[in-house]
């Protein structure tokens, strides 16, 4: 019998018998703009994340020699920790926030994304979801009964403000992240 | 008394030094223009936060349900769960799991519970070297410096202040720009990503459904502290709960809003467990720790439970003039600002924190920011009749209202008290030092009546 759980619970429902004051109740509105163009709006935000589209992939592939890669059509030829270029698939990209989400098994693990100095993501058109609540419903149905051991929305490249609020981009993960759209 | 009187003497300070003012006035401006566009993201931002204040509210109220909900899919996904009644709890907690796997060397991605419970003291003590990993934490660590602020730690730094830091640890130039500063860390921190034996973390939420942790980082070091060492630890209050993967939707967006004014924090992750079958990396053990540390004495607290909604986004620090004037090391706490006041006497002890929630003009500037709606200022104001009631309020000032009220009893000696003052503001010279007061007129309000 773990004592210290029971000594937390036991206090937690003592506390609770008396009920809290009800906050005032939500008028049940919609709290987010409509999205009109998704795709448009995927890529207004994703450019000012920094983010870069990529149209001609084997031009932009050429300029990395060290290529670890979880996609299929684009051959790796590196490990993770040796990579100059990292490349995943995701489960679906976001146009409220330009994010891009991906877990454990659709972008090849957990370092794959975000160790490398340069992070490739190659999705599909019919991938984009307007928001935030269309990616969870994706990852839900996906994946419920059975979870990845890790997921994320990787929004832009990694970043800090943390000396003076300058941005600056590549804090621990990549300093560059790129997305290409097939057919 | 004595973190009163310490609050005192370093407020006074703080509050006259113009160079820290000018750095802090020059971050809260870049703050308030990035927030004040993350809010137009919105189409009804005060329905989000009666929203979040909602799903919280039911959370709280129902915390037993949900922590043992939570327990159960988090040990369905393969991971442990352990409870810790206070920070030495969790401290040999921690301190248990790295002897079972013989880890030397932690790597830590920012985690304000973490500062609360004293982890890296306790862990250096028992021969264990940890490394904060977040740039702000890091350089805290390397200053040998409490963090200032609960999401900006080293907001009271300037970049030349930071570039002799590292100049004198790194032999970088003093003149370093931020970039280049962020890379001689991002150079360094590499190397102990991938020879660290564990990481920790705390949790942004404890998602009861589906049995995970949500981790916010902008710099990915929270990834990578997730991701590259052989065990993971994260520490959570009990009261970061939410119900269901779903309120992220929200949570998320109302948390990175409120705290940078991004539209969602670079990199939102979820941790269910170690690494699966089939899964190419990740830790082998994954385990969570649930502090109450004082929580369960604020839950049974009617009039202030609400205070245990707090995501810890930091707007309320930002928002709070006196914060503004008298900086986050003064208040000598791990949460500073409204909230820290608040929270800090059940947390720590009313005895020797009850001086914190009279640090503060009641202007409600921080309950009009919450992003979760806590009655920030009401609470302040509950704070201070709490210690008058304990009688834990100085002497003087009990005798000063007692004359107070005394003057104001009687028309007379109100007359005379009033004479009295107007030749006597020499008298105020410990409240004018810092402040202006303005000249007296000639006339006394009555005699300028009278004439009329």
């Amino acid at each position: 019998m773990n004592v210290a759980r029971e000594n937390i619970l036991s206090r937690v429902r003592r506390a609770l018998r008396t009920p809290g004051h009800q906050p005032l109740a939500p008028t049940g509105q919609t709290i987010w703009p409509a999205i009109d163009n998704p795709w448009e709006r995927f890529q207004t935000e994703f450019a000012a994340l920094k983010g870069e589209l990529i149209t001609d992939l084997p031009a932009f592939l050429a300029g990395f020699p060290r290529i670890a890669s979880d996609v299929p059509s684009v051959p790796g030829n590196s490990s993770v920790h040796d990579a100059d270029l990292g490349v995943t698939g995701c489960d679906c990209v976001i146009a409220q926030t330009g994010s891009i989400a991906v877990s454990t098994r659709s972008a090849g693990g957990r370092a794959l994304s975000v160790w490398p100095p340069v992070h490739l993501v190659i999705a599909r058109r019919d991938q984009l979801v307007p928001d935030l609540k269309s990616a969870m419903d994706i990852w839900r149905t996906r994946y419920d009964g059975s979870w990845p051991s890790n997921l994320c929305l990787i929004t832009g490249p990694s970043r800090t403000g943390d000396i003076e609020k300058i941005l600056v981009m590549g804090a621990h993960g990549p300093k560059r992240l790129a997305i290409h759209f097939h057919e | 008394m004595i973190a009163a009187r310490q609050f005192e003497i370093d407020a006074a300070g703080k509050a006259s030094d113009l160079r820290h003012r000018a750095v802090i006035q020059k971050n809260m401006a870049s703050y308030d223009a990035s927030v004040t566009r993350g809010k137009a993201r919105f189409a009804d931002w005060s329905e989000a936060r009666s929203q979040a204040a909602q799903i919280k509210w039911q959370t709280i109220n129902h915390l037993d349900q949900y922590l043992e909900e939570f327990e159960r899919n988090v040990l369905a996904n393969g991971g442990h769960v352990h409870w810790a009644e206070t920070s030495a709890d969790a401290q040999r907690l921690v301190i248990e799991i790295a002897r079972r796997h013989g880890v030397r060397k932690v790597v830590k991605s920012k985690s304000m519970v973490t500062e609360e419970i004293h982890l890296n003291e306790a862990l250096e003590t028992a021969g264990i070297h940890p490394i904060e990993t977040d740039l702000g934490e890091y350089i805290c660590q390397l200053r040998h410096e409490p963090p200032y602020h609960i999401v900006t730690p080293v907001m009271h730094l300037s970049k030349a202040d930071i570039a002799e830091t590292f100049h004198e640890k790194f032999g970088s130039p003093l003149n370093a720009t931020a970039e280049e500063l962020t890379m001689v860390a991002r150079h360094q921190l590499r190397q102990e990503f991938q020879t660290a034996d564990m990481g920790i973390t705390g949790a942004n939420f404890l998602i009861a459904d589906t049995g995970m942790i949500a981790l916010t980082t902008n710099e990915g070091n929270g990834r990578l502290t997730a991701a590259l060492p052989r065990v993971h630890v994260a520490i959570a209050g009990i009261e970061k709960l939410i119900p269901r993967l779903d309120d992220l939707a929200l949570f998320w967006p109302l948390l990175s809003i409120s705290g940078t004014g991004q539209a969602i924090t670079a990199y939102s992750t979820l941790v269910g467990g170690p690494r699966r079958d089939g899964e190419p990396d990740g830790p082998h053990e994954f385990h969570v720790i649930l502090l109450d540390n004082g929580r369960t004495r604020l839950l049974a607290d009617i009039e202030q439970r609400d205070a245990l909604h707090c995501i810890r986004c930091g707007a309320c620090l930002n928002a709070c003039p006196v914060y503004r004037t008298v900086g986050g090391h003064t208040y000598g706490t791990t949460y500073q600002g409204p909230i820290g006041s608040v929270i800090t006497p059940h947390l720590r002890g009313a005895e020797e924190w009850s001086h914190l929630p009279f640090a503060s003009s009641l202007c409600g500037a921080c309950t009009d920011v919450c992003p979760v709606r806590i009655d920030l200022h009401h609470h302040l104001l509950h704070n201070r009749r709490n210690t008058t009631q304990r009688r834990l309020d100085s002497r003087l000032q009990k005798i000063g209202f007692r004359l107070w009220a005394w003057f104001m009893r009687s028309e007379k000696r109100y007359r005379l008290a009033g004479e009295v003052l107007r030749v006597a503001t020499p008298l105020a010279r410990p409240w004018t030092k810092t402040r202006d007061l303005p000249p007296m007129p000639e006339q006394s309000f009555r005699e300028w009546w009278e004439q009329q």
